[in-house]
């Protein structure tokens, strides 16, 4: 029973693909088997819709991280256009409100000569860096994760067209087997009739 | 969610080629969602510049402005501003291009795939929303 979805068509991170059922009975070979032969496409469906939720919230969470990268990338790099604009002169400040408090905002000035950014990667860690230095990792980050939404994006679409298959499946297998058991009633009065 | 009337039976049958055109549907649905959701936000952010582009007209161009670059409030010079606001003005106007031509896309092989799907499944499908 455990071969009952033995399909080889996997995509590209490995999920396995729905059958198709096209005749019920290639998957009910006993009809004694229905209850058990049901109730795994349904484990599979659920299956399914929960790698659907956990991949649709990568999807969220990249869908904040991007922004998030591109802002701070755009600070690098404004910090970088101001100390290039301003190299040949005495003063690199630039002035600056940045946020103190939820509703607070406050005056700084920012050397631009030789400026280093604190990026943080992550696992309670933060790092200086040079500010292109921190440009050409940014960038990278940002490459990486907007891949990584492609991916993610592109496994919850092919999740969902497998749901929509096991769905039509479980609808096929149900109604084959009312059908069955209405033909095994009726023919069970068919003889009950005769005997009298 | 609808039930056949009492006594009518759905005869017509799925077959694989069916089926993948109606999974086909429902995946281009989605992506239609996120698709019209990442154009809206892109053109109500247009619409700020616009209208911010108008309103710094009337700034000196030595004066400085604050414009907001992440998170921060940078000092610039109106002209530097002006500049900024073109290329992030570019910036939107491309990405709205792109998002469009996807939603038009879409849009087409939508309409293809639901004149087939009723053509086969008539009132057994319903496919609007």
């Amino acid at each position: 029973m455990d071969t009952i979805f033995n399909s080889t068509e996997k995509n590209a991170r490995g999920i396995p693909a729905a059958p198709f059922v096209a005749e019920v009975e290639e998957f009910v070979k006993d009809p004694n088997d229905f209850d058990l032969v049901f109730s795994k496409f349904q484990d599979r469906l659920s299956m399914y819709k929960y790698m659907q939720e956990s991949k649709g919230s990568t999807v969220k969470q990249l869908r904040v991280r991007i922004p998030d990268i591109e802002h701070t990338l755009q600070v690098c790099e404004t910090l970088q256009r101001h100390h290039d604009l301003s190299a040949d002169e005495d003063d690199n400040e630039m002035e600056v409100h940045y946020q103190l408090n939820d509703t607070l905002y406050t005056k700084a000035t920012v050397d631009t000569k030789d400026a280093k950014v604190g990026l943080w990667l992550g696992a309670d860690v933060m790092l200086e860096y040079p500010v292109d230095e921190a440009i050409v990792l940014l960038q990278e980050r940002h490459k990486a994760a907007q891949k990584g939404l492609e991916t993610a994006l592109e496994d919850v679409e092919f999740l969902r067209e497998n749901i929509t298959t096991m769905e039509v499946n479980c609808a096929r297998l149900y109604n084959w087997d009312v059908e069955r058991r209405k033909a095994l009633r009726e023919a069970e009065e068919g003889t009950k009739n005769l005997a009298i | 969610m609808e039930l056949l009337p009492e006594g009518k039976k759905n005869t017509v049958q799925v077959t694989l080629a069916d089926q993948k055109k109606i999974n086909e549907f429902s995946k281009l649905i989605m992506r239609k969602d996120v698709c019209e959701a990442d154009l809206a936000q892109q053109r109500q952010e247009k619409e700020y510049l616009e209208d911010v582009s108008l309103e710094i007209e009337l700034i000196d161009e030595d004066e400085k402005v604050q414009y907001k670059i992440g998170e921060l409030f940078v000092f610039l010079k109106q002209s530097e501003v002006v500049e900024q606001l073109e290329k992030d003005g570019e910036v939107i106007d491309e990405k709205i291009e792109n998002l469009e031509s996807r939603e038009t896309e879409i849009n087409e092989r939508l309409a293809t795939l639901k004149s087939d799907l009723y053509a086969k499944f008539g009132d057994n499908i319903n496919l609007e929303r």
